[in-house]
């Protein structure tokens, strides 16, 4: 019994070393002064001292942020609604069909959705630039949204809205009062993940991008193809770092929503 | 003037399941009413279409004797107390009671007053800052009650509201219920399966089944005077035996001849009698009208329930004070008004008009 456990830790201990390795190397040598990977040499911030003079990379860095918090706000939105919509369906069969749709979009492959707006955009003429990116962006993360926002819905309980119209609630309070804060863990977890999901993006970015756009993970790609600059280690560690705040702070919102719901006896005015 | 009227009220499901056939009930200002039955007799739909929550299919809803049927259920002055409490659990206590006078834009101040006073009405003072997740099953009943009162509805309904708490809390809550209905004055509607809790909180009582209506009456009525089979068997335990009237007042069941207090039948006709076990006495069997042989005594408490078999083998159910000795002849005796007797197929309307027509006659002759 002891010997399993122990098994098992040193098992999840492997996997996690296994997984973080990669991201450690590469923040390693982002403080090497050397010109590549092979081995360490010195201490040195010097990469990070041309990566914040590297004005076009810094302005690519904050136009992929943005974009992914613009898309990931329009996607929320959408999403949300469509979830909604889809949970007043009467028929079964019908909601069977949506989520079916839904879920296609979902694991379909990067390469073909990508493929597909490019085809999209030049047969209706769409200019490829920050506007074809986030239009695409926007569609690949509100199947997301509507994967995290349904089930909650699913949970609520219906009567809630039977008793909001009891007490007097136009469909539109009820929607803003009852349904949304009822959804709101599930609004917060879609948002995050379209986040992520805008952020992580190459292949479909790389089809729809144009002259006058692109995004750090394209960026990226193309420097890579003229051998590695650890500029681009410095970076990483910086983005990874940008990561981990904003995951700290996601678990910091949850466990505290949770708090809140779990207290048993409360404050007695 | 009738404070809410239903007329002809039939609701079809979709896949053609009749909830509710033509019901009609007419509800007076100022009184708490029950909608009593089991499950799937249509109790609850009845609440809803009253509430706005169901439209029926044919009928019309009157309110003051004006036409509710098509009002939508935030427009109506009702409000509802749900089965399950549906209170908003991402509100406090105070927020949650306040939730329908904040939408009528009621003025800070003046909505402080109101949940406070309404929160001391069903005893829940101080509580105002909790989280709903924190207060037990009664409590919740009683923030449900307070959020419902608030508005000042015409008219409370509630569904089911007592059947998740435990017993004692009920029988505590039942006596609350019939408090806040008196020192509010409006109208209760109050849909339960529960035969004792209609019975002990109601002015009247609808009992229901299959969706319609079996009878309409007073607690004492409806208990005394079933006019059904029904009727009988779901409010309280009765023995049923077939019988025959041998003409007024007098009727034969079990092989023997006994005076009753009914009349106004066919000679000979065919019927069913109802006696209560709380009604039957145990005596020695020579002062018995009827000698039965006890099988099995349950003690519960404060009376016996003991199950006996007369000679032709009817089963008794006896409630006794005092225990029986098993498989010994027992004598038991009963009044004539104790004897209930009921018409096969006799709807509420002909039993009514039957039951003055005699008990006019019987006054004549005094």
């Amino acid at each position: 019994m002891n010997k399993h456990t122990w098994l098992g830790k040193i098992y999840l201990w492997l996997v996690l070393i296994l997984l973080y390795l990669p991201i450690g190397y590469l923040i390693f040598y982002s403080f090497s002064s050397g010109r590549n990977m092979n081995h360490f040499k010195q201490f040195t911030w010097l990469h990070y001292q041309t990566l914040f003079q590297d004005n076009r990379l810094l302005a690519i860095f904050l136009q992929t942020i943005l974009l992914a918090l613009l898309s990931g706000l329009i996607a929320t939105a959408i999403g949300t609604t469509g979830a909604v919509m889809i949970d007043r369906l009467q028929q079964k069969r019908q909601q069977k069909v949506f989520l079916a749709l839904n879920n296609v979009l979902m694991v379909s492959p990067d390469v073909i959705i990508g493929a597909s707006f490019l085809i999209f955009f030049t047969a209706l003429g769409i200019q490829l630039n920050f506007g074809s990116v986030l239009i695409s962006h926007v569609a690949f993360s509100i199947p997301i949204v509507v994967l995290m926002v349904l089930p909650k819905l699913k949970e609520m309980d219906h009567t809630l809205v039977d008793a909001a119209s009891d007490l007097g609630a136009s469909p539109r309070q009820i929607f803003s009062r009852i349904l949304i804060p009822a959804m709101m863990p599930g609004i917060a977890a879609g948002f995050f993940m379209a986040l992520t999901y805008s952020l992580d993006d190459f292949a479909v970015t790389f089809f729809v991008t144009g002259n006058g756009f692109t995004t750090l993970s394209v960026e990226i790609y193309s420097r890579a193809r003229q051998g590695i600059d650890l500029e681009i280690n410095a970076l990483s560690t910086i983005i990874f770092l940008f990561v981990l705040v904003l995951v700290f702070i996601y678990y910091l919102l949850t466990t505290r929503r949770f708090k809140k719901n779990g207290k048993i006896g409360g404050v007695i005015k | 003037m009738n404070i809410i009227e239903l007329k002809h009220v039939t609701k079809r499901y979709d896949d053609g399941f009749v909830a509710l056939h033509d019901i009609n009930l007419a509800l007076e200002p100022g009184k708490f009413y029950s909608l009593l039955g089991p499950s799937g007799s249509g109790k609850t739909t009845i609440l809803r279409i009253i509430a706005g929550f169901t439209q029926p299919t044919a009928g019309e809803i009157s309110f003051n004797g004006q036409d509710l049927t098509q009002t939508d259920a935030a427009k109506r002055p009702f409000n509802t107390v749900f089965q399950n409490y549906a209170l908003f659990p991402h509100l406090n206590v105070f927020e949650n009671v306040a939730f329908g006078l904040r939408l009528k834009q009621v003025k800070a101040k003046d909505v402080q007053a109101a949940v406070k006073a309404a929160l001391h009405l069903v005893r829940l003072d101080h509580y105002d800052s909790r989280e709903i997740s924190a207060l037990s099953g009664g409590q919740q009943q009683r923030v449900a009650i307070a959020r419902a009162i608030v508005n000042q509805p015409q008219v409370l309904l509630l569904d089911e509201s007592l059947s998740a708490l435990d017993k004692r809390l009920r029988k505590e809550m039942q006596f609350e219920l019939r408090a806040i209905q008196k020192k509010l004055g409006i109208t209760f509607v109050f849909v339960t399966h529960d035969q004792e809790e209609a019975l002990s909180m109601s002015d009247t009582i609808f009992v229901l089944n299959d969706g319609e209506v079996q009878q309409v009456g007073s607690p004492v009525d409806i208990y005394d005077e079933p006019v059904n089979d029904f009727v009988a068997r779901f409010i309280g335990d009765s023995n049923i035996l077939p019988g025959r009237m041998l003409g007024d007042f007098e009727v034969e069941f079990a092989n023997r001849r006994f005076k009753c207090a009914d009349a106004g039948m066919g000679m000979n006709e065919k019927v069913e009698i109802v006696l209560r076990p709380e009604d039957l006495t145990v005596v020695v069997p020579e002062q018995g009208k009827l000698v039965v042989r006890a099988q099995t005594q349950l003690f519960l408490g404060d009376h016996f329930e003991i199950k006996a078999v007369d000679t032709e083998q009817h089963e008794w159910l006896i409630r006794a004070t005092n225990s029986v000795d098993l498989n010994e002849p027992l004598g038991l005796s009963f009044k004539p008004e104790d004897i209930h007797v009921m018409r096969l197929n006799e709807s509420q309307a002909e039993f009514d008009a039957r039951l003055e027509q005699y008990e006019g006659a019987s006054e004549d002759e005094k």
